[in-house]
């Protein structure tokens, strides 16, 4: 069984930089680290080296759920490009799997007032995105392509379920995740877990500024507030 | 204009939040009720010593009880304040994480830094705490670089 980390970047050079710092970072704390990067033919500098394994992608905003689901690993830790690793603890990300096909950073209540969306309705019923798409530990890359494949529909209007606000929410691969989760009957056996100490794997930049910190030091600092995209 | 002088000392009962505004005690603010008619009239006074409606709410709630509950509400605004100071100072900490963060992303371009291949002075650079100190690791990188060209 392979275990490694899945960095992916695409439609932006500034999302290649970025995910040589990730992957560079993931090798600072963890050199025997095996890392796939997917990423654009275009945006190779050289600097793609550091990753083990190398897959081309299209140019879509959203190639991460393609990317995903094209991992060379058994077990994969997908991580966004605008992570920085800076824990060696890194290393023990996939005991975290504890039997599960998919592993979730969750999206802490006390953090709304920083997150893009939380709450939504579906058929007219509140509901939350609990699960965030930063960080995911995986083994079922067959979700991954119906991920990516629902969401080509979703962003495409070809598939619109009653879900609002949709004028928000279309082009959101969480709108995807949580309908394939919790409505698509294809994948009502899936299991679904959560990280340990939960914001240790996904701290977003903006969660120090809600003073919200893990019980133990972060793994992965989460730049998605502020950094050049 | 005698009834309505008579109407402000009509008999009222005293909200129990009263609390002196000054440490001299001279100020009182305090929240009254009183029915007129079948009205119930609600109003927040701001007293000094001669109005007589001053001691009217004194005797009414008693001083150390008005003298606890300004030590009480001293106590809640400075704790919310200190929370504020607190969150302010982590978003500006936060700020300057990010301004950092971006500072070593664009270093990480310089030519000569992108081309080096030595990953252990790249690694002090990722883990600089400060612009000074990122800067410090981008020389030698290049100059490592420029040496070994």
């Amino acid at each position: 069984m392979s275990n490694g980390y899945l960095v992916v970047a695409s439609q932006k050079e500034s999302f290649y930089r970025l995910a040589i710092n990730c992957l560079e970072s993931l090798k600072d704390y963890y050199p025997d680290a095996k890392c796939c990067l997917v990423t654009e033919e275009r945006f190779l500098d050289g600097r793609e080296s550091i990753a083990d394994d190398l897959i081309f992608c299209g140019d879509h905003y959203r190639e991460k759920l393609w990317g995903m689901s094209q991992s060379p690993y058994d077990t994969t830790m997908y991580i966004d490009a605008d992570c920085e690793i800076v824990h060696e603890d890194i290393a023990t990300v996939f005991d975290e799997l504890n039997g599960n096909d998919m592993v979730f950073h969750t999206l802490p209540k006390e953090g709304k007032p920083i997150f893009v969306m939380y709450d939504f309705t579906c058929e007219g019923k509140p509901e939350q995105f609990t699960y965030c798409g930063g960080v995911c530990l995986y083994t079922n890359k067959e979700f991954m392509f119906d991920w990516y494949v629902l969401y080509l529909k979703q962003f495409s209007k070809i598939w619109k379920p009653d879900i609002q606000p949709w004028d928000k929410l279309y082009y959101f691969d969480q709108t995807t995740l949580w309908w394939l989760l919790n409505k698509d009957f294809r994948h009502k056996d899936i299991k679904v877990g959560t990280f340990k100490d939960n914001l240790r794997w996904n701290y977003y930049n903006g969660y120090a500024e809600l003073k919200m910190f893990p019980k133990q030091e972060v793994i992965i600092n989460h730049w998605s507030k502020g950094s050049p995209k | 204009m005698w009834g309505l002088i008579e109407h402000r000392y009509k008999m009222r009962n005293w909200d129990k939040d009263a609390f002196w505004e000054t440490p001299r005690k001279a100020v009182l603010n305090c929240i009254s009720e009183r029915e007129d008619g079948n009205k119930k009239i609600r109003q927040v006074h701001k007293l000094t010593e001669e109005d007589p409606l001053f001691k009217q709410c004194v005797d009414a709630l008693g001083e150390e009880h008005i003298d606890e509950n300004t030590k009480r509400r001293v106590n809640i605004k400075f704790e919310e304040q200190k929370k504020r100071q607190e969150l302010e100072e982590s978003k500006i900490k936060a700020k300057q994480l990010e301004q950092l963060f971006n500072y070593k992303l664009k270093t990480f371009e310089v030519e000569e830094i992108k081309l080096s291949q030595n990953r252990e002075l790249k690694s002090k650079l990722r883990r600089a705490k400060s612009i000074p100190e990122v800067n410090l690791w981008a020389i030698k990188i290049m100059d490592d670089y420029l040496n070994s060209e």
